[in-house]
């Protein structure tokens, strides 16, 4: 693949989220990432760790935008097409795998239950290397939540997409 | 678990975690999907991944994070958390040892905050490597 096609897609939006974040999936979550405490069932068990409401285990900002994501919340905004579906579409139909790199999380604040965050994605690098006879094409997406009405910057999610053949 | 609170004077370069450990079952995959809304079939549709040339179905590398982030906020506690970063090393699969190790890589003031860095991994009975990544957590002073 061209370095321009990979150059075209850096910066670009991979689109906005608003998600209303649900007390019963925190606990759901919780339970299958195998995370016995309390403090994400009972509010008096998160009052008592200092937190003002239920929070959210630390991985769960990879997959809260495929729940509580309500239509009369999203904001209606013209499509920004699909940046990683045009570098990563020419690529699945020559074959190879997509695989999940790395991942990082930054948190200025924990998620709680009752928030209503937006999530903005953008594209924030995209690169190819030979690796082993393999290429690798990587794609790396940042989700930006915030709290919306406020904006106040909430947690940074950092995907590492692979494509390898 | 929860009501356990780590003190930045407490900790010292070198300390260790406790490890958590916990057999993958094909159970595990399935609770995860449901919980994430991850349905990639290779990790709940044994057929497909074997067509696939998988010798089995395996596990989420999100399952893997989220595990070994339940043993980080054993330790520091939840909400204690800045940043979490993994790599993904290896793929695990059903019936596999998974098993936390966590080390104190050094703590450090930032302003007023105090700061734990950790060197975070979850490897599997043989000691092969599934996911190898470092936290930062701010910790409360004693003082």
């Amino acid at each position: 693949m061209a370095d321009d096609v990979l150059d075209k897609i850096i910066g670009k939006p991979t689109g906005t989220t608003v998600v209303t974040v649900e007390r019963g999936q925190l606990g759901l979550f919780a339970q299958a990432v195998k995370d016995e405490s309390p403090i994400y069932r009972d509010p008096r068990a998160a009052a008592a760790a200092g937190l003002p409401g239920i929070p959210a285990p630390p991985t769960y900002p990879f997959v809260m935008g495929n729940f509580g994501v309500f239509p009369e919340l999203q904001t209606e905004e013209a499509p920004v097409g699909n940046p990683m579906a045009e570098v990563l579409g020419p690529l699945m139909a020559k074959g190879g795998i997509i695989l999940h790199g790395e991942q990082e999380f930054t948190y200025h604040r924990p998620v709680l239950a009752g928030d209503v965050l937006v999530g903005e994605g953008k594209v924030v690098d995209a690169y190819q290397k030979e690796s082993k006879g393999k290429t690798m094409t990587f794609v790396v997406v940042e989700t930006a939540w915030s709290q919306r009405g406020t904006g106040e910057p909430v947690c940074t999610s950092r995907m590492n997409i692979i494509h390898r053949i | 678990m929860g009501d356990h609170v780590l003190c930045f004077e407490d900790v010292a370069e070198g300390d260790e975690a406790p490890v958590r450990s916990h057999v993958l079952s094909r159970t595990d995959l399935v609770a995860y999907a449901g919980a994430s809304g991850d349905f990639n079939p290779m990790h709940h549709d044994e057929v497909k991944a074997t067509a696939a040339g998988q010798p089995s179905v395996f596990g989420h590398g999100m399952f893997s994070m989220g595990f070994l982030g339940s043993a980080i906020t054993d330790y520091v506690g939840v909400g204690h958390v800045r940043r979490f970063q993994a790599r993904f090393a290896k793929q695990t699969w059903p019936d596999e040892v998974l098993r936390t190790k966590i080390v104190v890589t050094g703590k450090r003031m930032d302003g007023d905050e105090a700061l734990v860095d950790l060197d975070v991994r979850l490897h599997n009975a043989e000691g092969e490597e599934k996911v190898v990544g470092e936290a930062t957590a701010v910790v409360p002073l004693r003082s």
